[in-house]
């Protein structure tokens, strides 16, 4: 190796910067999943949710939490729970002068919501729900292009009452627009006050939904939380945004798997380097390992040999590559990279990107490229433990 | 009977080596009997082509021969394999080459100790050898030089201590004097010649050195792959 010091350099830096990549990669991923269970999450949905058993899958007005001083007195005093909001929920449509649409119509408590959701942050034009009419409405801009309403304008929405199912009709007056850059929440939702929902849909002071933030994002994807068990009695179902999104769990996993796919392919272009460098390097030197097999150097050992010199080079490269990899990791996870407004598996990135460095980076990605730095070098070995010495010698000379 | 001093050390039968060249077959050895006894001095000569390197490649186990047996001390080489070949050369024999083909990052020291490390040789035992062998080839305080900082005559003395310090049975020399003057060479080779008379050692060299021819005590003339003349000298 210190023989042709710039070919094991140049080796040993191609190396260290498929393991650079490696922990990258990793820590982007890990920042990614981070940013998107937060933008899922911290945007409208929270981190757990109470409902009623079925509520979720039929949005039947009548379907409202059973026992709720119960659930709201016990949630107050959860040590794990940071904030929790309640809301009302039910299909209605939308109408306006221009036109009329189907949406989710949600009944907020504005003063609690603002902890649990961002829509007061994702204000463009208007205020989020101040003074005390009951008939202001927040709609999203998709929502309001596409009723080609405006600040002040009027629109009439139309819901189910619970149990009897008669309409129930109300004018409004849209008091805010929002832009999530989602189109779910853009085109598709419209926000009442609470009361004014409970009213419409005759439910009295009762609600659909209990959204929950944790004191710690972990709790979230806990399935096994004694939490859930608590508040799923009395017919009710409380569950994670793991639960709540699966599509968001199968797109992690899905992440988890491409590290190892991305690991696959950079260490498979770095092991053809590998390979290539131990083999000229046992070219160049095809006649001292003759005569090293001459003089009575057993196979095996000419083979250790190279199989040593494929650990040495992977030393270097790791001590390269985790250097790399730490800089410039380290770096991008205080710049972040933007891929706000772009949505994936349904989830708006809102903030920038930060990769996250772990140790664990540091210890099973370098332990990985070692190993499979010296089997490559098996190849090699192989090769020079099954040359003839007479054909090792006549070649070089 | 054989009495030991004329123990056959190698014997070889019939041996002949074949090599595809571009499709075509070149006999480069052509049914070779031949016998050599312990202590002898012999130089293969003959010219570019006639078969020498390949003949003492087959006779060292370094190549196998197409047809044809060879016994080294008795041991049928054809019969061993890979491993049982490379524990035979480094205990039986002892290479010196034309390149002299020192370790060039290891010492004077390191490369004569190379063999009696493979040979499992203790430390001490290792490093009273070195010094006995350098005292003898006339290197004595050069153990800790690098084989760069030798002329081509030391290198090849260093070598040739390398070949002999683990006391093989026999020492086989490949065009041993190529890259040294005439009378380096000379030097060398007498200093050989005293070396086989101290230890009994059995050399065969290939070349076509004239000052080898002159102090070698027995010449087998090759041409064309086989043995043309076969004589005593000195």
């Amino acid at each position: 190796m210190l023989r042709n010091k710039r070919r094991s350099v140049i080796a040993g830096i191609a190396i260290g910067i498929g393991l650079a990549s490696l922990i990258f990669v990793d820590a982007l991923i890990i920042g990614m999943e981070n940013n998107m269970v937060e933008s899922a999450t911290s945007t409208f949905l929270g981190e757990g949710e109470i409902h009623r058993d079925g509520f979720r899958s039929t949005e039947q007005a009548e379907l409202t939490i059973n026992r709720l001083d119960w659930v709201v007195s016990h949630l107050k005093q959860e040590k794990i729970v940071r904030h929790f909001t309640e809301r009302v929920m039910s299909f209605g449509m939308i109408t306006s002068p221009a036109n009329v649409t189907a949406i989710n119509v949600v009944g907020i408590d504005p003063a609690t919501e603002k902890n649990l959701s961002e829509i007061d942050e994702a204000m463009i034009k208007g205020k989020y729900f101040e003074g005390g009419s009951e008939r202001d409405i927040v709609i999203g801009s998709e929502l309001a292009d596409l009723l080609e309403v405006g600040l002040g304008d009027r629109l009439v929405v139309t819901v189910a009452q619970a149990g009897t199912g008669d309409l129930s009709q109300e004018l409004f007056h849209v008091s805010g627009i929002y832009r999530f850059n989602s189109k779910e929440l853009d085109r598709g939702m419209a926000f009442i006050r609470i009361s004014k929902a409970q009213q419409m849909l005759a439910i009295g002071n009762n609600v659909h939904e209990i959204a929950i933030n944790f004191t710690s994002t972990e709790y979230g994807q806990d399935q096994q939380l004694p939490f859930w068990k608590k508040y799923s009695q009395f017919g009710n179902e409380a569950i994670g945004w793991t639960t709540i999104l699966p599509e968001l769990k199968a797109a992690f996993e899905l992440s988890e798997f491409s590290i190892y796919i991305t690991g696959l392919i950079l260490f498979g272009v770095v092991a053809l380097g590998i390979i290539n460098t131990l083999f000229m390097s046992l070219h160049e030197r095809m006649f001292e390992f003759g005569v090293l097999r001459a003089v009575g150097t057993r196979p095996f050992g000419i083979g250790r040999l190279i199989v040593y010199e494929a650990g040495a080079l992977a030393v270097i490269s790791i001590f390269l590559g985790v250097i790399l990899g730490y800089v410039v990791t380290y770096i991008v996870s205080l710049i972040g990279i933007d891929y706000t407004g772009i949505e994936f598996v349904g989830v708006t990135f809102r903030r920038l990107i930060y990769p996250v460095l772990e140790v664990r980076q540091f210890i099973e990605y370098p332990l990985v490229v070692f190993f499979l730095t010296s089997l490559v070098g098996l190849y090699p070995a192989f090769y020079a433990a099954k040359m003839s010495p007479a054909v090792a010698m006549r070649k070089s000379l | 009977m054989q009495t030991t001093s004329e123990k056959k050390v190698i014997v070889t039968e019939g041996v002949t080596r074949t090599y595809s060249d571009n499709g075509v077959a070149v006999e480069a050895v052509r049914g070779i009997d031949l016998t050599i006894t312990s202590g002898e001095f012999t130089a293969l000569v003959g010219p570019s082509g006639s078969g020498k390197t390949t003949f003492l490649n087959l006779i060292s186990g370094l190549d196998k021969a197409t047809e044809g047996k060879v016994w080294l001390n008795n041991r049928l080489l054809s019969e061993m394999s890979g491993t049982e070949l490379s524990d035979f050369r480094r205990d039986n024999i002892g290479f010196i080459f034309q390149a002299y083909n020192l370790i060039p990052v290891l010492t004077v020291e390191e490369n004569i100790e190379y063999i009696m490390l493979l040979q499992g040789v203790a430390k001490h035992e290792r490093h009273k050898r070195v010094v006995e062998i350098l005292k003898e080839i006339g290197l004595d305080g050069y153990q800790d030089r690098l084989p760069t900082k030798l002329s081509g005559g030391q290198q090849q003395r260093v070598a040739v201590a390398r070949a002999m310090v683990s006391r093989p049975a026999i020492i086989l020399a490949d065009e041993p004097t190529a890259n040294l003057d005439s009378k380096t060479s000379g030097e060398l080779l007498d200093m050989m010649r005293d070396l086989n008379a101290k230890t009994g050692m059995t050399f065969v060299f290939s070349t076509h050195d004239k000052i080898v021819m002159d102090r070698a005590r027995r010449l087998v003339t090759l041409k064309d792959g086989k043995i043309e003349a076969d004589e005593i000298v000195n």
